[in-house]
């Protein structure tokens, strides 16, 4: 195995990867009625293209692009519309969705299948990405073409896969690699392909040796990472890997560098070999919250509570849901919420796992600082923020702040940290506005 | 398997470690208990009695106060109080009247500390602070309550004799120095005094004078930095503070602090640093020939350095701060050891330098990662 590398500060809540690690994912039909949200990726919401009562097919668009950071969405079944109407949605606001009820899930290939996709251009394998609605299945579900298209003057040389998953519980992208691994290498060497790089990695944390000896086996170019959080962002993993910084303010593609999800590289290959576009992704069910956790094969559109359903229901205990991981996961009120592309992990915790603290003030001992991995001042930020000193806040670098919660998840106080810090990033760039 | 109507909202992230305040504030009481063993073995039970006294009266202090200000009392509890009052007792000589800690720990907890808002809003450290007041307030009882070390338990036949050696016998007697009652900086201080007397003899053209006071300083201070004394030191055998005296056991409870990660070094080994190298450079009557051992080990460094000069609420968070902070500390001790009126500047040193932590911290701000200079 390679050196172990990693980045500088961090922290180390506890894994809790093994309640669901060894479970294998289990493919969940779609259910009866299926609610696709139009909006599953980051940017514009897609332009739904169907109406009620309309008869349509697996795979077949129901909501078109909108804009250039905004992607196609897809039926995951074959059936007839219900309705369009505004749903609860998994970042915890409503949005628009459609409404489907099911008939069969079969079918979907709606793209011609590639068996070579290297006779095909990297400007058709872009757009073939663009069409099948791929986005970063990670969590922040950014638009993948777009990732692949840097502006002309930007030279990209390397390409990391992540396969880190260091939010705590999460298994799902781990599951993938053991189960699947050859999608994903396709998939790998495909986004390698369209960016015309021949530098290509995968950066898997030592917690999940299986993977790490599987995809050496399979002759993948693997970079062992050290288990710290927040490995898998995206900034720490490349400083990680290949040590450079991010330049604040910037993106990967200033310094050369695309990331992509395991989970991305999976999709993309379904869409480039199979012709299918993003209909479905991988979700761990998991927390002492509910009876047995596990992976799961779920289509988009359906429902958080499915899934629970699925893992054998809740537990008595059970008293917070969220939708990704425990670091950076939005917490729920309802599970009547559906899955999108971008949901990772649905996590029920009980009392004694879910966060239970009284917020204090600020003791000063300097842990936020020393664990911040953006080099940030979390506390005095904080301060300012408390005290609506937005420009002090500003001055202490808010806007870098990339809410990993690892500084919250130190704090002995208690203090909300990363709430205090995102709201002076929204009062910044809103008083920026009304200067502009 | 009833689920919830509704699910408990919360902001992320929804785990959080087991690292509490209170959890540190009591790290921190557990790292000061083996310092109370030896303040108790070489000052007697009244030691332990201004301590508890003291940690008694700043809980109360901090009761009353929450109370009077309609703020939850439970804060009284979180042991940030109790480190407060243990601290202020450890800078007490142990000879000095009951009622002393009393006022010391109130005025540290009512001014230093709930003035400002209670934990984590003050300025100085508000044992030190209860200190100064005390010493400005009752200078006598503050300076003249040093006791030799065992003098309790040998009372009038103490084998190591009282505090009241006289200077002048210290040569002679270099095995007693550590002994005596007074401090061994109060000794030191003295051998400058008599360097200065010895220059004015000399001027007046007193040849003789002069090289007499010239040579029992020079003796003095053989004596004081020898492995004796060090040994002494090291065991706290020697007149002091009470809680400051015992070197070695100050650092178990640093050691302790560390592997809970409750101490980070670098203010520590910055201020112990720049105190050695200092007392190294200009400790001595020339240049480069003081004792860096002497002076690390005597006074009340080790004890700041380990639990005030970390103190966490009234030093800088920056990494970079945190050198600088003790750098500043350091220096300012060794001066007023060195050149000024007392003969310890540990706690003077520290109350200034806490007055300087917000401007530490905002012109050390770490480069934020990814961050380029764009002034050149």
């Amino acid at each position: 195995m390679a050196k172990v590398r990693t980045f500088r500060g961090g922290t180390h809540p506890p894994g809790h990867k093994n309640l669901s690690s060894g479970q294998p994912i289990r493919r969940i039909p779609a259910p009866e009625l299926v609610i696709v949200p139009l909006c599953q990726h980051l940017g514009a919401p897609s332009k739904p293209v169907v109406s009620r009562g309309d008869r349509i097919l697996r795979g077949q668009e129901i909501g078109a692009q909108a804009g250039f950071i905004s992607l196609p969405t897809h039926s995951p079944v074959n059936g007839t519309v219900k309705s369009i109407e505004n749903v609860p949605m998994p970042h915890r606001r409503t949005g628009p969705a459609v409404l489907i009820e099911t008939e069969s899930e079969d079918g979907g290939q709606v793209f011609e299948p590639w068996d070579d996709f290297r006779a095909h251009s990297r400007e058709e394998l872009i757009e073939r990405v663009k069409l099948a609605g791929v986005c970063g299945m990670g969590g922040a579900s950014f638009p993948t073409y777009v990732k692949l298209s840097p502006p002309p003057g930007k030279c990209i040389d390397t390409l990391i896969l992540n396969g880190v998953e260091c939010e705590p519980y999460l298994t799902a992208d781990h599951r993938l690699m053991l189960e699947n691994p050859d999608d994903v290498i396709l998939g790998m060497e495909m986004l390698a392909y369209a960016l015309g790089v021949s530098d290509y990695m995968i950066g898997i944390e030592v917690n999940k040796p299986d993977a790490i000896k599987l995809m050496e086996a399979k002759g993948c170019r693997v970079l062992p990472l050290m288990v710290s959080y927040p490995q898998g962002a995206e900034k720490q993993l490349i400083d990680a890997a290949v040590g450079r910084e991010v330049p604040a303010g910037g993106l990967p593609m200033d310094i050369g560098v695309v990331v992509q999800n395991v989970g991305t590289a999976a999709a993309v290959t379904k869409a480039v070999r199979d012709g299918e576009p993003s209909l479905r992704r991988i979700i761990t069910v998991t927390g002492g919250g509910v009876v047995s956790p596990g992976n799961y094969d779920a289509c988009t559109g359906t429902l958080f509570s499915r899934l629970i359903e699925e893992s054998g229901g809740y537990s008595d205990e059970v008293v917070r849901l969220i939708s990704g991981g425990p670091m950076m996961g939005i917490s729920l009120y309802t599970d009547e919420v559906p899955v999108t592309k971008g949901t990772s992990g649905v996590l029920a915790l009980t009392g004694a796992e879910a966060r239970d603290v009284e917020e204090g003030p600020c003791i000063r001992c300097g842990k936020c600082v020393d664990a911040c991995p953006l080099r940030l001042t979390p506390n005095l930020i904080a301060l300012a923020a408390e005290n609506q000193r937005w420009g002090m806040a500003e001055e202490y670098g808010a806007l870098n702040c990339m809410a990993c919660g690892t500084c919250s998840y130190v704090c002995p106080s208690g203090r909300y940290l990363v709430h205090y810090i995102k709201k002076a990033q929204d009062a910044i760039r809103a008083n920026r506005g009304k200067e502009a | 398997m009833a689920k919830p109507a509704r699910f408990e909202l919360g902001m992320s992230p929804h785990v959080v470690s087991n690292q509490t305040t209170r959890k540190i504030m009591f790290d921190v009481v557990i790292a000061l208990l083996p310092a109370l063993a030896a303040a108790t073995w070489f000052f007697g039970p009244k030691a332990l009695f201004i301590v508890l006294i003291s940690a008694a009266t700043a809980v109360l202090a901090e009761y009353l106060c929450l109370k009077f200000m309609k703020r939850p009392v439970s804060f009284a509890l979180d042991g940030s109080a109790i480190v407060t009052g243990m601290l202020l007792a450890y800078n007490l000589p142990s000879g000095v009247p009951l009622w002393l800690p009393v006022v010391g720990a109130a005025f540290a907890i009512v001014v230093g500390k709930q003035a400002f808002g209670g934990l984590g809003h003050n300025i100085v450290n508000p044992a030190l602070l209860g200190r100064a007041f005390l010493v400005a307030s009752f200078p006598v009882l503050m300076t003249a309550g040093w006791m030799a070390p065992e003098q309790w338990r040998y009372e009038h036949d103490n084998p190591f004799g009282t505090h009241a050696i006289a200077v002048e016998e210290m040569a002679a007697l270099p095995e007693a120095d550590a002994y005596s009652g007074a401090t061994p900086l109060n000794v030191l201080k003295q051998t400058f005094d008599l360097d200065a007397s010895a220059e004015s003899a000399r001027s007046q053209g007193d040849v003789a004078e002069a090289g007499i006071l010239g040579e029992r300083a020079s003796s003095i201070r053989a004596a004081l930095y020898s492995v004796s004394t060090y040994r002494n030191l090291l065991i706290g055998r020697r007149g002091g503070c009470l809680g400051e005296t015992s070197v070695i056991l100050l650092l178990v409870g640093g050691i302790y602090l560390v592997m809970r990660r409750v101490l980070e070094l670098r203010l520590p080994l910055s201020y112990l640093g720049t105190v050695a190298l200092f007392a190294w450079i200009f400790g001595g009557s020339g240049w480069f020939n003081g004792d860096p051992v002497f002076h690390v080990l005597s006074g009340g460094v080790v004890l700041g350095g380990i639990f005030m000069v970390s103190d966490m609420v009234t030093t800088p968070v920056t990494p970079r701060g945190r050198i600088i902070f003790g750098l500043g500390a350091g220096l300012i001790t060794m001066v007023i050891r060195r050149w000024g009126g007392y003969p310890e500047g540990c706690s003077y040193s520290i109350l200034l330098m806490n007055l300087t932590t917000p401007l530490i911290d905002r012109y050390t701000r770490p480069k934020v990662f990814g961050e380029v200079k764009n002034d050149g």
